[in-house]
């Protein structure tokens, strides 16, 4: 087809008109040629000729796109009607902006999080290793797995280990010190994960054994920020941890990692370690054309096999292997509460449809003259429907546009507010951009609201009786009854849906309470803590790292507003370790181990920093040190669980048999009982957990420690800790030889950071339930406010036979309520069923928790009642005599 | 493409226009008025274009590029707008030309002789 025929309409069509004019005049030359007069010859020249404004119309709608022209028609109709009635045009934008912006916010999070693949090259062949066990699956790995893992043949073209730089490194030298993230990897690990080396080369498979030197590869970050991105740093040494480390390569920007990483130093497994300490994870690459499902079955086999190798005790018998997609692993548990917040919010955008039907349908009622005038003209039905539609097309799209804005705007408003713990949005949500996916899904749901609100009024008005409509007084002809009683259907469901949403959030906001006031067993008040990492040569023994606990304790003691310090290999309510044990003299029902516990070395100062009180027996003090007998406390969950009916005190237990050398140690007295502390968060209940002083530990597991973590300093104070931050940071460099100290932060911060999910969840869903509620609130007000207003006559005659003011707001307060309390009935049904989906979300109150099912009917009729009060005061003040004489 | 046209009897039948609107203009280049007068002479008054929809169809052809038009003079000193034959539009009379003597051919093969 050629396009020429499209172009340059009016051109063409002012040559068509000359060219016209043209050939009259030789027709008229032609006849006056035959002896007729110029009259004559005129009048017949255009007899033959026809009508030229026929074929000039004929050619110019051959020149067009016909659905084109009657869109641009229909839709600059519709701007122009809708700029008539500006209040009611802005009202419905910003409803339907408000009802597709929750979509779009919730989409984009889900988008990142859930729909995004991973930036690596052919990610759906990356796997995550898995242990499995009836009581769930978890990754890590120690490494005698890894070692069996990559031994598996056929499936895997590439095997990795890397751990999250959880100990930090230190880059020493120069003035500052600086702590990074220093995330150990084996050798593959780049090339599994396809990283684009931008200089050098990645580590070599002999640099990654035992004695492989020291070399690091840097992030692009790191080399941008620390060495101005010195394009000759390859081959150059720099100092980590005091001693020098060649650097062989840089890796480019585009490579990003779930913990950020500003270097990599290889492993160097001894692959024949006997080792059971887990401290790192493994994923692997799939070869091409092998299944998830091929690798399971092959990784099944691969646990007997493990048993063989390492004893039948290395792996419970109903443990396993297994593998997980990498991106699945990645998302965690976060996808049903995402997917709660996405139905929650398309009941806000169904409550913003209803609503936007409702004023569409009492605008339609208005514009019943101007309709019937149109079909008594001759617009078909479909034309008076298509017009209505683009109408409410061009609203749903103005609507989307603006909701676009508002949507992605709040959630990273929301997000840099409150993260709320969720995975793959990168540093505050800054991962959370606008790309194709939520452009489309904006685009899809303005067109369907648009068509969704706009199809019932759109053919309840289309259905127009010509003669009462014109006969009829425009503005107050009758409300039909079919769309009164649509109205009132809307308003029913909007009660009800918003009946469903409150109820939900104030579930979620119970829960949230009820976790707040959780006392989580220790001190989160005046509390901060700070890692300082003790990786490097000068830390493989236990004594000098003792030395630099008590250094530091007795420096930071010095500081005014100092009140007690303690120093932990792990903190409280982040992850920690779990060791197995057993108790000396007790038979071994079914198992290898007595049991297993959370696993804390700390200093003597640990308890009182955290002010977790003793029970019985005592603490630990300066005594309990290499030289003193060994010792151990346990929590109350764990005398309770392991020591029913005896007394803990008078047992001693082996921490660690079997766990490898690094735990190798004899049996330990039990010296005391402390307190129950939250440690998996406050949701769930305390765990066993048992305590070892930092100065016994084997050198062994010292030197494990090192590597896989920080020391944790707690310092509790009477002022407000952060103003001591800088005297307890220099304090610490100087007690241990220049270390610096990072992740500083209150426990206050770490408590909320443990239910920021549930806060997130909880805020989402009350902004969503508000936003429902305040959109109800305005269509029983509309319906209500409309219906008095077309019944002022009757109400008129009413008042003129003697009714009083209050009988005829009763009226209307008592129709009005109706529709509520049907609304509340249904919602509260409805959410009778809806809210098991929430169960797993809440905590202290149950799904169908009386109080939440008992205070929304009632916040909503108080809601309803307040809205349709206005409305019902008019009806009161309606005048007989003005009301009469309005026909 | 196709214009939506009443179609009335004595019309000149669908497409033949344009093959003879190109045949016309085999000649030389000519204005609507004269392609209407020398259809309808050379036919000998049998055929009779309908003149509203002379114009269309040469506008179609243009667009098509079988046929160029300019702004010129006429044989009477008056302005007219001139159309003249592309190399392409006499590739298409030559290709229509032959499917119409095919077809009448067939359609004079089956009625045969008269019937009187």
């Amino acid at each position: 087809m050629s396009l020429q025929r499209f172009t340059d309409r009016t051109k063409k069509d002012q040559d068509f008109a000359e060219e016209i004019e043209s050939h009259l005049a030789h027709e008229q030359d032609a006849s006056m040629a035959r002896g007729l007069s110029p009259q004559e010859a005129r009048r017949q020249a255009h007899l033959r000729f026809g009508n030229p404004r026929t074929v000039r119309e004929q050619e110019w709608r051959y020149r067009s796109f016909p659905w084109f022209e009657d869109l641009k028609r229909d839709v600059s109709f519709a701007f122009r009607a809708l700029r008539k009635t500006p209040g009611f045009a802005v009202i419905c934008v910003l409803v339907i902006a408000v009802g597709i912006g929750v979509n779009t916010a919730v989409f984009s999070v889900i988008d990142t999080v859930l729909l995004r693949p991973l930036t690596y090259p052919d990610p759906e062949a990356l796997v995550q290793l898995m242990n499995t066990s009836p009581r769930g699956s978890f990754p890590g790995a120690n490494i005698p797995k890894f070692n069996i893992w990559r031994q598996q043949p056929g499936i895997f073209q590439r095997v990795a280990a890397y751990d999250f730089g959880g100990a930090g490194l230190n880059l020493t030298g120069g003035d500052h010190p600086q702590q990074v993230e220093g995330v150990h990897v084996s050798a593959d690990y780049f090339a599994m994960l396809g990283a684009p080396v931008i200089a050098g080369r990645t580590f070599t498979a002999a640099e990654d054994s035992p004695h492989g030197g020291h070399v690091t590869v840097l992030s692009y970050s790191l080399w941008k920020s620390r060495y101005a991105a010195n394009p000759h740093i390859v081959g150059t040494t720099i100092p980590i941890d005091g001693q020098p480390y060649i650097v062989v390569g840089v890796i480019g920007r585009s490579f990003v990692t779930d913990t950020p990483a500003d270097l990599w130093v290889p492993f160097q497994f001894d692959l024949n370690s006997q080792d059971m300490a887990h401290f790192f994870t493994v994923a692997a690459r799939l070869k091409p054309g092998v299944t998830v499902a091929q690798a399971k079955a092959q990784l099944r086999l691969a646990a007997d096999q493990y048993r063989r190798i390492y004893g039948v005790n290395s792996l419970p018998p109903d443990a396993g292997f297994s593998v997980l997609s990498l991106v699945q692993s990645k998302i965690g548990d976060i996808g049903p509460s995402l997917l709660v917040l996405l139905g929650a919010v398309g009941f806000v955008l169904l409550i913003a449809c209803a609503n936007v039907a409702n004023l569409l349908l009492a605008r339609a009622t208005a514009r019943k003259r101007e309709f019937a005038t149109r079909a008594a003209l001759g617009a078909g039905r479909g034309q008076i429907i298509r017009q209505l539609l683009i109408e409410s097309l061009v609203l749903s799209l103005s609507g989307g546009f603006l909701g676009l804005l508002l949507g992605f705007g709040g959630v990273r408003l929301l997000l840099r507010i409150n993260p709320g713990n969720i995975p793959r949005i990168g540093e505050d949500g800054s991962a959370v951009a606008l790309d194709l996916n939520i452009l489309l899904f904006t685009l899809g749901i303005s067109l369907l609201t648009g068509i969704a609100f706009g199809l019932i009024p759109a053919i309840s008005a289309s259905r127009p009786d010509l003669a009462t409509a014109l006969n009829e007084n425009g503005a107050h002809s009758g409300v039909g009854v079919r769309s009164g009683k649509l109205r009132s259907v809307l308003v029913v469901s909007e009660m009800a849906l918003s009946v469903v949403l409150v109820i939900g959030a104030t579930l979620l906001i119970r829960t949230f309470l009820n976790l707040q006031s959780v006392d989580p067993g220790f001190a989160t008040h005046k509390v901060i803590s700070m890692a300082m990492s003790v990786s490097g040569d000068r830390f493989q023994k236990t004594a000098p790292v003792d030395q630099v606990i008590q250094d530091g304790t007795d420096r930071l003691r010095a500081i005014p507003g100092v009140v007690d310090i303690g120093v932990t290999n792990c903190l409280p309510m982040a992850s920690g370790f779990g060791m197995v044990f057993d108790i000396v003299g007790r038979p071994k029902d079914n198992g290898p181990f007595t049991g297993g516990a959370a696993f804390y070395s700390i200093s003597p100062g640990y308890f009182n920093a955290f002010n977790i009180p003793l029970i019985r027996g005592r603490l630990f003090t300066r005594q309990d040190d290499a030289t003193a007998p060994s010792v151990v406390l346990v929590n109350q969950a764990m005398a309770r669980q392991f020591w029913p009916k005896s007394d803990p005190l008078k047992d001693r237990m082996v921490i660690g048999p079997g766990a490898g050398p690094a735990f190798a140690e004899g049996p330990r007295n039990i010296i005391g009982i402390v307190g129950d502390t939250h440690d998996g968060g406050p949701n769930r209940e305390p765990f066993p957990i048992m305590y070892i002083p930092l100065a016994q530990m084997p050198d062994l597991e010292t030197a494990l420690n090192s590597r896989v973590a920080p020391l944790w300093w707690i310092v509790r104070s009477q002022v407000d800790p952060r103003t001591l931050v800088t005297p307890i940071t220099v304090a610490l460099r100087d007690a241990s030889g220049g270390l610096p100290v990072a992740h500083i932060r209150t426990m206050d911060e770490i408590e909320a950071r443990n239910i920021a999910r549930q806060r997130f969840n909880m805020l989402s869903l009350t902004i969503f339930g508000s936003a429902g509620l305040l959109m109800a609130a305005i269509g029983i007000f509309g319906v209500t406010s409309y219906s008095v207003q077309q019944r002022t006559q009757e109400l008129g005659i009413r008042m003129a036979l003697g009714a009083q003011a209050s009988n005829l707001r009763n009226m209307v307060l008592r129709q009005g309520m109706m529709l509520s309390f049907i609304g509340v009935l249904i919602g509260c049904g409805g959410a009778f069923w809806l809210t098991h989906f929430l169960a797993s979300f809440l905590f202290g109150v149950k799904p169908f928790d009386a109080v939440s099912f008992a205070a929304t009917p009632l916040l909503l009729s108080v809601v309803a009642l307040a809205s349709i009060w206005t409305p019902a005061m008019r009806a009161t003040r309606v005048d007989p005599m003005t009301a009469l004489r309005i026909e | 493409m196709i214009m939506k046209r009443p179609h009335e009897a004595g019309d000149i039948l669908q497409g033949t226009l344009d093959m003879l609107i190109l045949r016309t203009l085999v000649m030389g280049p000519a204005h609507g008025h004269t392609i209407t007068q020398a259809i309808e002479r050379t036919s000998e008054n049998v055929l009779e274009v309908e003149q509203g929809s002379l114009y269309p169809a040469l506008h179609r052809l243009e667009d098509r590029g079988w046929v160029s038009s300019a702004w010129g003079v006429s044989e009477n000193n008056r302005k007219a707008k001139f159309y003249r034959l592309t190399n392409q539009g006499r590739k298409e009379l030559n290709a229509a030309t032959g499917r119409w003597r095919k077809m009448t051919r067939a359609i004079g093969l089956i009625l045969g002789e008269s019937f009187d």
